[in-house]
């Protein structure tokens, strides 16, 4: 078996978290993933790509248990998870962003981040309620985690405005932080790209790679912007009709007559 | 002093604390309709049944004993004791949240992403059900609700102010106690909300389920939680109106009364529910003793209340402090 | 050296001066800055230990006296701290603009010879490992903020708070080399250099002694009775002297506390949070919040702007003289207190200015109504005259003589003489030492008796005694009928405009004036919202006709004012372009400071000027921008040129 593998840029990657086995997602009469197995190993940048319609949002749903799949195994920290609710899943350090951004509008973005410590607060209702000593001391630690977050993503300045009142790309940014405050194990990322500008995209992938280069956070990210995916990624899945038509890092990918005919738009037979 | 302007500021008090009952009603409704998007038609039912449960329990009555007495041929009524109020009101509460339990098990887990009217008619449903059962349980005698609250005219306003004015001012203490604990439960609930992780969870599930999910809130738990408190809020109010007029059916109509206010106040808000029961309060009894009484021949209360949110839908649809209602395309 | 004051008692250098405030002042708060959403603070006595430990770390690290420490980054307590114990080890601390580029950036550092520079993140730590290949006396670099940088090689590369904690560790080693530096220094050892942006050519050193620093703090302070309880927030570049006078100098020595802000972003919420009592900013800071004030009132329901405008009128009228202490009449004052109740008050608490009691503006002429505004709310703003080569301060406006349109009387211990081209000289103790590494200049600007050439051509008023600046000497020149060309004069005078964010006039030698002008995209963005006017971009924005005819309308009114100044009136702008870019610091056009680049411009758009002055219509062009990354671009546009009404003289209409 081997542990690992060391990046191009020189990172240390470590062993698979996360294995998908042979899953099979079907709607109805339509398969949206075809039996699909791949890993996500610790410390990585694993991307998943494909055209419209590839089956990219279904595989993250099932991975964050908002699907559940009708054959396959998702396999976490060494054992196969047994059939979860979205947040079960969350609790067992898996966050993750909506491509359409799903942040609570009335709260400010302090609170937004807040909400992502809620999986790391251990209190019990009691203490919850008389809010004294423990419960205290548990919201000061949880407030430092979050405001470190705010700093690292830099949205010091909209710390007290509510959620509504940001620009596109600040809550993209917002919902990243509350992802992060989760400290989870693995960051989900669902086309944190979509609907920016150049500038914004930039800054994204800027924070994306600090991300998981300061703390050392496994991130898997679906994205249909080929330029973008290849330049953060240190593998790629490529799908294409519910289908896995490539796996490897970026270079390989690029390459695999497969993935150049699905983006070329070569006709399937 | 001349004497209608002291009449008026003794009518405006007492609308005051007919208020804070309205704005508690209210307060159950917006709790669950902000977590759930559940307009909670059995909310007055709720009270009467947390009211029924407490009096019966005080009277160390034997629950379902029309029933058990009809099956088993026996006679018994009362365990013959009396439980001490404090404890009484904590078993009541647990039977609320086991209510809540249930509701939430039985009924709406089922019909998660149905149609608002859908369940709407659930509610209606579960109205009737509870009005059947708490019937079945304690019996549909008319109860006397005694849980050591004071009651009475307050002596010391009266004399105060006749002293000061030449006119003592009638004002009860029940619903100065009323007063205090509508009052001290709103900033339970907000510091709640506002403070606990709890408490952010409910926000979150208000604002975005989807998002709540994947912040690892568990839907479920906080629509019990929700259910809880909106029992913790109607027994809170049952006891108030029960002290008041004695535990009976028409406990329950109060929900109707807190239809006008939620109008006022709009749904969603919390500071709607209560200012909103204040103006109804406060207006209705002004309305009757200025206008209504001299003018229109009395028992105006019985309208008033409905005539202003009928003003308030025709001029802000979304109350007071409501959310503007923006049609999204 | 023809100083004319010399103390010889009290600190005689900026350590001395810390070393006296941990000691008087041991636990009141000296710096504080918001970090991670708090306000974290130090006290006199911790900030001494801070600099002490960097101090024994630089010597750790082998710092000898007389080095050059680059010091580069956003105002944070640890960064001014750095200057103090660069000080300490007998170097010379040097402040950089930390927006400057890597080629301005590589200048200064190669020309100071710089061995160690102390900055304040990766950005900057990229951006002196880009240039250090040109760099031949480099050698070290410290930071401050950890992140990004785990992975550079720290062979000549240091964390702060570890060369502290070596510095602690090293501490009987070279506690006493330290003690003995400090002992060295003086009154005329060199306590800062600062390098003035320069408006042209490459920026130069300034060289300023202890005494300097000392000497002008010290009567400053006194000018303006700043107490040791005073706040600053210190948010204007590090490199730019008034900073260093304010935030280092002042503040050492009377004591008071300096807040850094969280961020950039972050100024104005911290601004209203720590509530300075003394304050200094730009004209355009000034006019930035009042412009936004203005916006907010235009969306705010019309009951509450009747109430602004009823009691803003109420302000002008009464406000600067409540202020200047005249009477007036108990009507008015209890209407004034009224107002402060309903509006002055929480506007000057959103504006964070509710607690300041001495303001301060300078560096470029201010509005009068800009300045008006702020006075008739009650606050203490005021204007002052100076510049790097006299440690800031020439002149300043005291308390109760305050206008608009001069810069107040000389500062203690300044003398002013204006020569015969109209040109400003000053005297004082606060004179620098030299421009470093550079005598012919160092002659150009300072006489053998200590008089300084301001560049600036002004005039003593003679009923005030207050100094009035024109313009920039060279740059007031003669039309082509020998009337006198003062292009800033009339350049300030269409920037009072809110539409207009900048102007450049021309007619050096000409017949007539033309102008280039610069819409404030802000406000005029806002008026195109309010008319549901579309626009895409600055360049659409800025041609279309209705804003060309407000412009126009802008314009005119400038000129009728001219005219009534028998001096200038051939000042007139006669024809005028919108210009299709914003003109900008990146692209050579402005100053880091943001002053115009009168000759860069003039070259550089060759072609419209000589399509103002031969009457066609309008002129196509092509211009390459440079975007912040760095990279080079072009956008071509086609410009409207206008002509506007120019008035006759109506003084000399009535003489004849």
């Amino acid at each position: 078996m081997t542990d690992g593998y060391v990046t191009a840029d020189g990172r240390q990657i470590g062993p698979v978290v996360m294995e998908m086995k042979n899953i099979t997602l079907r709607f109805g009469g339509v398969e949206a993933i075809k039996d699909i197995s791949f890993d996500i190993r610790q410390g990585e940048i694993r991307a998943i790509i494909g055209p419209n319609g590839a089956g990219k949002s279904s595989m993250l749903n099932v991975i964050s248990g908002f699907y559940v799949p009708q054959e396959g195994e998702v396999w976490y920290k060494g054992a196969p998870r047994p059939s979860m609710k979205p947040y079960e899943v969350a609790q067992q350090g898996i966050a993750r962003t909506f491509q359409n951004i799903a942040l609570f509008e009335g709260m400010s973005v302090l609170d937004n981040v807040m909400t992502g410590r809620l999986t790391n607060m251990k209190t019990g209702m009691f203490w919850q309620s008389i809010w004294k000593g423990k419960a205290e001391r548990e919201e000061t630690a949880n407030r430092e985690v979050a405001e470190k977050i705010i700093d690292f993503l830099e949205i010091q300045a909209i710390r007290k405005t509510p959620v509504s009142r940001l620009s596109y790309g600040l809550k993209k940014r917002v919902e990243l932080a509350r992802a992060l405050a989760a400290e989870p194990s693995i960051l989900l990322l669902d086309e944190p790209m979509a609907g920016m500008n150049v500038e914004e995209k930039e800054d994204m992938s800027r924070f994306i790679l600090d991300v998981n280069d300061e703390f050392g956070t496994t991130i898997a990210l679906i994205e249909h912007d080929m330029g973008v995916v290849m330049d953060l990624s240190d593998r790629v899945v490529v799908m294409d009709y519910g289908k896995k038509i490539g796996d490897g890092t970026p270079s390989e990918v690029r390459n695999n007559q497969d993935v150049i005919d699905a983006y070329l738009g070569v006709a399937h037979d | 002093m001349p004497e209608q302007l002291a009449f008026t500021i003794e009518v405006f008090l007492n609308g005051l604390m007919a208020g804070v009952l309205y704005a508690l009603v209210a307060l159950g409704f917006v709790l669950i309709y902000k977590a759930s998007g559940i307009f909670n038609y059995a909310q007055g039912v709720m009270a009467l049944f947390a009211a029924l449960t407490l009096a019966g329990i005080i009277d160390g009555q034997v629950p379902f004993s029309h029933l058990i007495n009809a099956i088993l041929g026996t006679d018994i009524h009362h365990f013959g004791w009396h439980v001490p109020a404090f404890l009484a009101i904590l078993l009541t509460m647990v039977v609320m949240i086991g209510l809540a339990y249930a509701v939430q098990r039985l009924v709406f887990r089922h019909l998660v992403g149905q149609e608002p009217i859908i369940l709407f008619m659930a509610t209606i449903g579960l109205a009737y059900f509870l009005e059947g059962v708490g019937d079945l349980m304690w019996g549909s005698d008319i109860k006397s609700m005694d849980v050591g609250l004071p009651q009475g005219l307050n002596t010391w306003i009266d004399d105060t102010t006749f002293n000061a004015f030449g006119y003592g001012f009638f004002i009860d203490n029940l619903d100065i106690v009323a007063s205090i604990i509508a009052a001290l439960l709103v900033i339970g609930l907000v510091m709640f909300a506002q403070y606990t992780k709890q408490g952010r969870a409910m926000r979150a599930v208000a604002d975005d389920h989807q998002a709540a999910l994947s912040v690892g809130v568990s839907l479920n738990f906080i629509w019990i939680l929700v259910w809880s408190l909106a029992g913790f809020v109607a027994l809170v109010a049952g006891i108030m109106w029960g002290t008041k007029s004695g535990v009976q059916f028409s406990l329950s109509l109060i929900a109707l009364k807190a239809l006008p206010v939620l109008m006022l106040g709009g749904f969603t808000s919390i500071p709607g529910a209560i200012v909103g029961g204040l103006i109804i309060g406060v207006g209705e009894k002004l309305f009757e003793f200025l206008i209504g009484a001299p003018f229109l021949g009395g028992a105006t209360e019985n309208w008033f209340a409905y005539m202003l949110a009928l003003i308030f839908l025709v001029f802000r649809p979304q109350g007071l402090f409501g959310e503007k209602i923006i049609e999204r395309v | 050296m023809a100083h004319t004051l010399v103390s010889a008692d009290g600190p005689q250098s900026v350590p001395a001066l810390l070393h006296r405030n941990a000691k008087q002042f041991a636990n009141a708060p000296a710096y504080r800055e918001k970090e991670y959403g708090i306000w974290q603070s130090w006290t006199w006595a911790q900030t001494r230990d801070e600099v002490e430990a960097l101090a024994l770390g630089l010597l750790e690290l082998g710092a000898n006296e007389g080095d050059f420490i680059a010091i580069i980054g956003r105002n944070r307590p640890y960064l001014y701290w750095a200057m103090m114990a660069a000080e300490m080890v007998g170097a010379v601390p040097v402040p950089l603009y930390q927006d400057a580029n890597a080629e301005e950036m590589a200048y200064v550092l190669d020309h100071c010879g710089a061995r160690f520079a102390i900055v304040g993140d990766q950005e900057q730590v990229d951006k002196v490992l880009d240039v250090q290949n040109q760099l031949t006396q480099f050698e070290r670099m410290i930071y401050l903020d950890p992140r990004g940088l785990r992975k550079y090689d720290h062979a000549a590369l240091d964390q702060y708070s570890a060369v502290q904690d070596m510095g602690r560790k090293a501490r009987d080693k070279h506690i006493k080399e330290l003690e003995a530096r400090q002992a060295k220094l003086d009154y005329d050892s060199t306590g800062v250099m600062l390098y003035t942006s320069g408006t042209t050519g490459k920026p130069k050193g300034v060289v300023l002694s202890n005494r300097n620093i000392i000497e002008t703090a010290k009567s400053s302070s006194a000018f303006d009775k700043l107490r040791q309880t005073d706040d600053i927030l210190a948010y204007l570049p590090m490199a730019w002297v008034g900073d260093f006078i304010f935030s280092v100098g002042q503040a050492l020595w009377t004591g008071f506390c300096t807040n850094c802000p969280e961020s950039a972003d972050t100024m104005h919420v911290d601004l209203r949070e720590i509530g300075p009592t003394y304050y200094f900013a730009p004209p355009r800071v000034f006019e930035t919040q009042l412009t936004s004030v203005m916006i907010r009132m235009e969306d705010a329901s019309r009951f509450k702007k009747w109430l602004f405008d009823k009691f803003m009128a109420h302000a002008r009228r009464v406000g600067p003289a409540i202020l200047d202490g005249k009477s007036i009449g108990a009507m008015d004052r209890a209407k004034y207190a009224l107002g402060e109740l309903m509006i002055y008050g929480p506007l000057k608490n959103t504006l964070g200015l509710s607690r300041v009691r001495v303001g301060y503006t300078a560096g470029e002429a201010i509005g009068p109504e800009i300045f008006d505004f702020y006075r008739s709310l009650g606050i203490n703003l005021k204007q002052l005259y100076g510049q790097t080569e006299a440690t800031v301060f020439i002149t300043a406006q005291p308390d109760g003589e305050v206008r608009s349109d001069t810069v107040g009387v000389t500062c203690p211990g300044v003398e002013l003489k204006i020569a015969e081209n109209g040109e400003v000289f000053y005297r004082s103790p606060g004179v620098f030492v030299e421009y470093y590494k550079n005598p012919e200049s160092t002659a150009d600007t300072k006489d053998a008796e200590g008089w300084v050439a301001t560049g600036d051509a002004g005039f003593i008023e003679e009923s005030s005694g207050h100094l009035r600046i024109i313009d920039r000497a060279k740059d007031v020149g003669k039309m082509a009928d020998g009337s006198l060309f003062a292009p800033k004069y009339v350049e300030n005078k269409l920037k009072f405009f809110p539409n207009i964010l900048e102007a450049v006039v021309f007619g050096n030698g000409r017949d007539a004036c033309t102008a280039f002008i610069n819409i404030d995209l802000t406000a005029v963005g806002n008026w195109a919202e309010r008319n549901n006017i579309g626009y895409a971009s600055y360049q659409e924005l800025a041609r279309h006709p209705q804003v060309m005819d407000t412009i126009q309308s802008h314009v005119e009114e400038v000129n009728a004012s001219i005219a009534e100044d028998e001096m200038l009136s051939g000042c007139q702008v006669h024809r005028f372009v919108v210009l299709h870019k914003e003109l900008d610091a990146d692209d050579g056009e402005l100053t880091r400071t943001r002053k115009v680049r009168r000759k860069v411009i003039g070259e550089k758009f060759d072609d419209i000027i000589t399509a103002l002055y031969d009457g066609s219509p309008s002129v196509s062009t092509v211009t390459e921008v440079t975007y912040e990354d760095g990279r080079k671009g072009s956008i071509a546009a086609t410009l409207e040129v206008r002509d506007a009404k120019v008035f006759a003289d109506t003084r000399k209409m009535a003489a004849q």
